[in-house]
């Protein structure tokens, strides 16, 4: 038997649950432009009806429906997305990050233009050109002059800004982290109130999308992956570490590395593990400042070493016009103030390294000879040593190429006395010191015997840098070699104060028999005039010409790809994103129209109960009981 | 269907109209700067040719003016030498007529006076120095004079005469690059360019028996040669006759010495190398530090000499009256000299106009890189404007369809 008021108890739920319809469509209204955001619905079903198939129920034919009930409000989603924008994000957050720097570092090489080290270097050997014209007079020597202070001006202001960059990166990687832990942080706490949300049996729709939202801005940041098999449990990992579990978060945090010019190394805090990202823009970010930026310095460093020891091999030869001899053009500053380049690599008090830049062997060699003799060198490289083997048909200069061809970390090179020059090159690895000679060997007798830098074949004989007096082991006194210099050349090359003092002692001939030349001399000048496009081998690269043209290439080419990819991932996320949007945004019409049925549904709920009240006003008030 | 949320339509706009105004703003500084590579990243391996290009193209400017400042010199150089050629011929006339028995002595001494005169002419012509003040004729002592004269008495002239002429210069030659490995002298030492005769210089110490006591090295006129320990004087003759000096020497049969002679007109430049003393051992260069050429052994016999040799000996028999010299050695002499100055002529004109040539070739090569850089660098305008055009066109059309389409929803339609 059915109530006389059920009627009212219908309408009431009808306009109840239409009014919630009302504030849900209200709320995604206003949460049109929310980033994040996903549209929400109410899933209205009919309640349970009164009348249970049990022996109670009335005779009255059923069953008779009780109204309307909000069963849920749910976000329309699409998980599987999700995790893909997520596996996407870091593609986004690495080519983004790395396409910004390579951008600066385009810039800072000022090429194709008339204000780069190239075209200073340009301007440099033109004065050497002149000079060579008008051996005697001054202002020649005041233009090489001239030139030379504002070319080592030029590659030192090319290595601040490259440094300047590397330096930048390092404050990015510290705020990145900062910023990769504040989100973990957040990511835990949000964890935590949806746990107790769900507990209570709601669903916590807005926290959920916040936490998505976090996720995505992290997925950006570093490369992770997303576990939530466990309902309760929430999980995120990145390169194998386990930041966020639930309700914990584990951040990063950032120390000094001694061993890379003190900038800094991100650590697992949990475990004191090093951290190497392989996503995301801090993946970006660390390759960029230890690898790419590094190593445009360290190869500026090596054409500026080169550039110095090539100039002032020349330059000693030869003759001011006030006959002195033996002056540098550029100044070199050693590693080490000792001349046998003797180290304390441990800091315990005692010598035990040697720091050796160049050797050069005391016999004279023919590039075109064919050396006559077999075996294999041991040289130096970035992991471990190199083998390269040598036939008795080879000629020096095939022996040469195959040195400077090999990742081995020398160069090779016959200088003008025609002996063997072995020259040290940037070390790729951290722990290496740069520019310095490391263990190099010889089976045969090509190093040994033939060249006549190291005193014997074998193992026995090699060359062993982590020793005091190291030079003292080559094959004798003849054996020229330099000490190593102070790191980052091209941070402090410079031309040599006595020269912008005195002038007239820049060297423009080389003299006769020990006798100074003449002042109508330019033959020194023409000499190093000529090395701009002599092969001088700084490493694999042959001429200067050669390095300008290929460092432009080569960053250049970083700064296509990063463009290209940067723009496919970016349409790769538009892609993914509206695929989402699709999905989850909100449409306004949708929702003006779902607002015109709700209305109308509460309108129709309205005057139910108004017929209701009518009905119970005619039994009350109108019945003549 | 896809299902299109209020907010992508706005997205969209926002993301490709982004993209387009980047494009657009690109193509104006292109376009704006006409500089095709902005950005090395443009075109990175254009970028790269460009550098190559440009570093040429200074290096070529630079040969250039190698060649300009070399063929200035070589116009200085040329004129000197032609100068003198015509005072040669005028003295030839001269010696010619002084030979002739008819004239008088006082005739004879009225020519040896003209001739003292075209002579100091002559040795100031070869002291004379180009529009920098350099020496042209002193190798690379460019800062003193060349030839240095010595006066003295002369018989039957009254005054100081130019009795000797030394050149104090040296043979060393300043060179120039011209092209890419190719160089070129800038100057020609006054001992060649002015010399008359084959030099001779005949030693008088006997070299039977002289063997080389240690390695050691000779130079013959700034080559070197190298002596083996225990050479006997046959080897130190061959050595010398197979280095690449112009200077050939021989055994005299009668002294048992060496004799050394230059093969073409120059003067000798013999010099001991660093503690060798092969020269000085076997009588050909004196003792002491004096420098080549005045440090020929004075035991030695030395014949040949340069045109003012020539031109003094010639006033000197004018003087004397001597008509059957005149017309003889002394003409001869003058004769030489005239041969040998005008083929060192011929020889300057010859590399002039390979400088010529070089100067030509590299002016080409100039425009030709210029031209080169230019495709990697410069911007096609043609292209350029029909490329923005287009852009305009393209971004004009998707803006006005978002201001249509965008501000519509169905608010718009209900009361």
């Amino acid at each position: 038997m059915q109530s006389t008021f059920s009627g009212i108890e219908i309408g009431k739920r009808s306009l109840i649950n239409h009014n919630l319809g009302l504030s849900v469509v209200g709320h995604n209204m206003s949460n049109a432009s929310s980033e994040g955001y996903s549209r929400q619905r109410i899933d209205l079903s009919a309640t349970q009806p009164i009348q249970r198939a049990q022996l109670n129920r009335s005779a009255s034919p059923g069953q008779v429906g009780q109204g309307v009930e909000t069963s849920s409000i749910e976000r329309v989603r699409d998980g599987l997305l999700e995790g893909r924008i997520i596996g996407q994000a870091n593609g986004e957050g690495y080519w983004s990050a790395r396409d910004k720097y390579i951008r600066m570092a385009e810039q800072v090489y000022n090429e194709p233009g008339d204000s780069s080290v190239r075209t200073l270097m340009d301007k440099f050997w033109d004065g050497w050109q002149e000079l060579s014209v008008h051996p005697s007079e001054g202002s020649a020597r005041k233009a090489v002059l001239e030139r030379g202070e504002a070319l080592t001006e030029g590659i030192q202001n090319q290595f601040k800004d490259l440094n300047r960059i590397r330096t930048m990166l390092d404050d990015d990687i510290r705020a990145t982290t900062e910023r990769v832990n504040s989100i973990i942080a957040d990511i835990a706490k949000v964890n935590k109130e949806i746990t107790k949300s769900e507990g209570a049996g709601d669903n916590p729709n807005d926290l959920l999308d916040r936490r998505d939202k976090l996720v995505e801005d992290l997925s950006s940041l570093v490369n992770i992956t997303i576990d939530d098999r466990d309902p309760d449990e929430f999980n995120v990992h990145t390169s194998g570490f386990h930041i966020v579990q639930g309700g914990i978060a584990r951040p990063f945090e950032t120390v000094p590395n001694p061993q890379n010019d003190g900038l800094s190394e991100v650590v697992w805090e949990h475990s004191g593990e090093t951290a190497q990202f392989r996503g995301g823009k801090m993946a970006a970010l660390q390759e960029l400042r230890d690898d790419t930026i590094k190593g445009e310095i360290q190869k500026l460093d090596n054409m500026a070493m080169n550039f110095i020891d090539l100039v002032n091999e020349v330059h000693n030869d030869g003759y001011g016009l006030n006959k002195e001899t033996g002056t540098d053009f550029f100044v070199e500053y050693p590693r080490v103030l000792n001349a046998l380049g003797n180290y304390d690599q441990t800091g315990d008090g005692n010598f035990d390294a040697s720091y050796i830049f160049r050797v050069s062997g005391s016999n004279e060699l023919e590039p075109q000879a064919q050396i006559g003799v077999e075996g294999t060198m041991t040289l130096p490289g970035p992991d471990g040593d190199v083998q390269l083997d040598y036939a008795p048909t080879d000629t020096v200069e095939d022996v040469i190429a195959r040195i400077n061809n090999s990742s081995a970390e020398v160069a090779a090179r016959i200088n003008r006395s025609n002996n063997l020059e072995l020259k040290a090159t940037p070390a790729e690895d951290d722990a290496n010191p740069d520019f310095v000679l490391r263990d190099f060997q010889d089976s045969g007798q090509f190093l040994a015997g033939y060249a006549g830098i190291l005193s014997g074949t074998g193992g026995e004989n090699g060359y062993t840098y982590q020793q005091a007096d190291a030079v003292q082991q080559l094959r004798d006194e003849n054996v020229d070699f330099a000490v190593a210099p102070l790191q980052n050349p091209s941070g402090w090359i410079q031309v040599n104060e006595e020269l912008k003092q005195e002038p007239s002692a820049i060297a423009a001939s080389f003299g006769e028999e020990g006798r100074a030349g003449e002042s109508g001399d330019g033959s020194a000048a023409l000499e190093i005039a000529k090395i701009r496009n002599q092969p001088v081998n700084v490493g694999q690269i042959s001429t200067f010409d050669d390095y300008f043209a290929d460092t432009v290439a080569e960053i250049g080419l970083m700064g296509e790809e990063s463009e290209q990819a940067l723009e496919t991932q970016e349409q790769i996320m538009k892609d993914l994103r509206d695929m989402r949007d699709s999905i989850s945004g909100v449409n306004i019409d949708e929702e003006v129209s779902q607002m015109i049925k709700f209305q109308h549904g509460y309108q129709a709920a309205a005057r139910f109960v108004t017929q209701i009240d009518r009905m119970l006003d005619t039994i009350i008030n109108r019945m003549g009981v | 269907m896809y299902r299109i949320s209020t907010n992508l339509g706005n997205d969209d706009m926002q993301f490709y109209a982004r993209r387009r105004e980047f494009e657009l703003n690109q193509l104006q500084n292109k376009m704006a700067s006409q500089n095709r590579i902005q950005q090395l990243r443009d075109d990175p391996l254009g970028a790269a040719h460009a550098t190559r290009y440009q570093s040429y193209g200074t290096r070529l400017e630079r040969f250039q003016e190698n060649i300009e400042y070399a063929q200035d010199n070589y116009r200085v150089t040329e004129s000197s030498v032609k100068e003198s050629v015509d005072i040669l011929q005028r003295v030839r006339e001269l010696a010619v007529q002084g030979a002739n028995g008819t004239y008088t002595t006082e005739d004879r001494q009225k020519m040896a006076t003209e001739v003292n005169e075209l002579l100091n002419e002559m040795v100031q012509l070869a002291n004379s120095r180009n529009a920098d003040g350099k020496s042209m004729f002193a190798g690379t002592k460019t800062d003193t004079e060349p030839f240095r004269a010595i006066r003295g008495d002369v018989e039957g002239a009254s005054g100081q005469l130019i009795t000797d002429v030394q050149y104090i210069g040296n043979i060393e030659k300043n060179q120039t690059e011209i092209a890419e490995g190719s160089f070129m002298d800038m100057n020609f030492p006054g001992n060649e360019m002015f010399w008359a005769e084959n030099q001779q210089v005949f030693s008088t110490t006997d070299a039977t028996g002289y063997q080389v006591q240690e390695d050691s090295t000779i130079r013959v006129d700034g080559r070197d040669i190298e002596l083996t320990q225990g050479d006997n004087i046959h080897a130190i003759i061959s050595k010398i006759n197979d280095s690449e000096a112009a200077v050939e020497a021989r055994l005299d049969p009668v002294q048992s010495s060496i004799v050394l002679e230059t093969t073409s007109p120059h003067q000798m430049w013999l010099e001991d190398g660093e503690g060798s003393t092969v020269f000085q051992d076997l009588g050909v260069i004196a003792d002491g530090d004096n420098p080549p050429p005045q440090n020929v052994a004075s035991s030695a016999d030395q014949f040949g000499g340069s045109v003012f040799d020539m031109v003094i000996n010639l006033r000197d028999r004018l003087y004397e009256g001597d008509t059957i010299d005149i017309g003889g050695s002394a003409l001869r002499g003058i004769d030489d000299g005239i041969n040998n100055v005008l083929s060192n002529l011929a020889g300057l004109g010859a590399k002039d106009s390979r400088l010529d040539m070089a100067g030509s070739r590299t002016g080409e090569e100039i425009d030709q890189v210029a031209e080169l850089n230019s495709n990697e660098v410069d911007v096609d305008m043609t292209r350029a404007v029909t490329d923005l055009r287009m852009m305009e066109h393209s971004h004009q059309a998707a803006l006005s369809a978002a201001g249509r389409v965008l501000p519509q929803t169905l608010l718009d339609f209900l009361r």
